[in-house]
């Protein structure tokens, strides 16, 4: 899981685009996902998402983070389909547990809704720089600098717990503690005592950042700290103007 | 023992090791040497097993670590890694040098045995909060924890970094005196002070290969494998070149002396 959700420098479309469009343009195909209905249609923005990640040159990070999304989905999808209990049966299972037709289409309805709700926003993290993405919530959202830094630095920190947690867990193989075991209990038992170090850690490194950022003047940036401009260019434009035709479609097109 | 049969190692396209090969006899105390980002902490995960070559075979006290787990290694050898606070998981002092046991499924008795010999000869609180101790103490339990299945071997990484002079000469000696035991030890150091004291032997890793092995004396006057592994050799080399070049033997006190007889007269000489 080396390199997931870090910025991946790049002169893509998806690269050039400002800040503000790439986060309107997620909103929108995150409304997509629950204005419509169509399994076909969400199925069809979810690859046209992972096609302009491949031309982008992030492909690779798409379908990392689509296989994590997936994975969630999964439970999702396992939860709602035995939930549902309207429309035929097609498969009885024991347990008095069967699958329904509804129950399926709504069940994967629900995963794909996850995934294509969710996969945009983390795209946003690969193709845009986080001082980028706050410096232009501040110039061109007002959001006060203090709330745009706590959420990018919580974004920016994702990758880095996820190279600590696994630094850890090689420290701990390195004291022979096995995580190999398939018995569910038994790595949560393992994996448990692994939190302390983490928190330790999570807390050093919230307290330097606090520090550092201290040091260089935080609490005096405003709106106009910022050196860089965030202007909204032609592309932007064209890119909005797709995001508005996705969302219209979503509601005009009444596929299965 | 520590068998590197032609072992190279590689993250996706990116070469880190290439073909090495060397062998550690059992006792030996051997320092790994060499620039930043030279390969050497890879070389000391693949000598644990933490990862396995893309080629070649490491063989670590007769078990081939492709084939082995982790988890089976740890039981004849510690690792020490340069961070203990990635080690370090537990409420007290007490409870962190008891893990390794635990885990290795140890009596209750051989346990508190062992944890109380070792708390006592490293003179920690064993109530004490790890997460409350200093860096240098905190490196020492990491240590202590180490050492607490009495491992036949001992890798460790940069042991000694960003510790003072006492913290760092109460690692080494603890460390020295566990090989003089018997212990195999097998240490990364930027320290070339640190490496002449108390190294029998030096690997010197350059750009993912080996490119030299020898005794401190021979390593550090070569100037050439000096140059190439940007090793700057500790201050006693420097002087033994300038008195001529009697650095063989150097660490025995009696050599260096003689040396510096040999060169200088008056009254002020040794």
């Amino acid at each position: 899981m080396k390199g997931f959700l870090q910025y991946i420098p790049g002169n893509s479309i998806l690269h050039q685009l400002s800040p503000i469009t790439k986060l309107a343009l997620s909103v929108l195909l995150c409304a997509c996902a629950f204005l419509s209905s169509s399994i076909l249609y969400i199925s069809f923005l979810l690859l046209l998402v992972l096609g302009l990640s491949a031309m982008s040159g992030i492909g690779r990070s798409a379908l990392q983070i689509f296989s994590l999304l997936l994975k969630l989905s999964l439970i999702l999808f396992l939860a709602q389909i035995f939930f549902i209990r309207e429309g035929d049966v097609l498969v009885r299972l024991p347990l008095n547990l069967f699958i329904t037709d509804e129950g399926l289409a709504f069940a994967i309805l629900i995963a794909l809704r996850l995934m294509l709700s969710a996969l945009p926003l983390a795209l946003i993290i690969t193709v845009t720089p986080m001082s980028d993405l706050a410096g232009a919530m501040v110039q061109k959202l007002r959001i006060p600098y203090k709330y745009a830094f706590a959420l990018t630095t919580a974004i920016r920190f994702i990758p880095i717990f996820s190279t600590e947690i696994s630094e850890i867990i090689e420290a701990q193989r390195a004291r022979g503690v096995n995580f190999d075991t398939k018995n569910i209990f038994k790595k949560i038992r393992l994996i448990l005592p692994l939190c302390l170090p983490l928190l330790v850690s999570s807390i050093k490194k919230t307290e330097y950042i606090a520090l550092s950022a201290e040091m260089r003047g935080f609490a005096l940036r405003n709106r106009k700290s910022g050196y860089k401009s965030y202007a909204f260019k032609g592309r932007d434009l064209i890119a909005l103007l797709a995001g508005v035709f996705i969302i219209a479609a979503s509601l005009l097109i009444n596929l299965p | 023992m520590i068998i590197f049969d032609n072992v190279s190692f590689s993250y996706g396209k990116t070469q880190i090791i290439e073909k090495i090969s060397f062998r550690v006899a059992p006792g030996e105390f051997v320092a790994i040497v060499g620039p930043n980002g030279a390969g050497k902490t890879t070389v000391s995960k693949l000598a644990r097993g933490l990862l396995r070559p893309t080629s070649g075979t490491v063989t670590i006290d007769a078990l081939n670590t492709r084939t082995t787990k982790a988890s089976k290694i740890a039981r004849t050898t510690g690792f020490l890694f340069q961070n203990p606070d990635r080690q370090i998981c537990q409420n007290t002092v007490r409870d962190e040098i008891a893990f390794n046991l635990k885990i290795q499924g140890k009596s209750d008795d051989e346990t508190t045995s062992r944890v109380e010999e070792l708390i006592s000869l490293f003179g920690f609180d064993p109530n004490a909060s790890p997460f409350r101790l200093s860096r240098g103490e905190r490196q020492r339990l990491a240590l202590a924890s180490a050492l607490s299945a009495k491992p036949k071997i001992l890798i460790l990484d940069e042991p000694t970094t960003g510790l003072d002079y006492r913290e760092c000469m109460k690692i080494m000696n603890l460390i020295k005196s566990e090989n003089l035991a018997g212990t195999t030890v097998f240490m990364i150091c930027h320290d070339m002070e640190i490496v002449s004291d108390f190294a029998e032997r030096i690997l010197v890793i350059a750009d993912g290969r080996l490119i030299a092995d020898g005794n401190p004396d021979t390593i550090f006057f070569n100037k050439e494998i000096c140059a190439k592994a940007a090793l700057l050799p500790p201050q006693i080399a420097e002087l033994s070149q300038r008195l001529g070049g009697a650095y063989q033997g150097i660490r025995h006190v009696d050599n260096l002396f003689g040396a510096i007889r040999k060169n200088f007269k008056g009254e002020a000489t040794l």
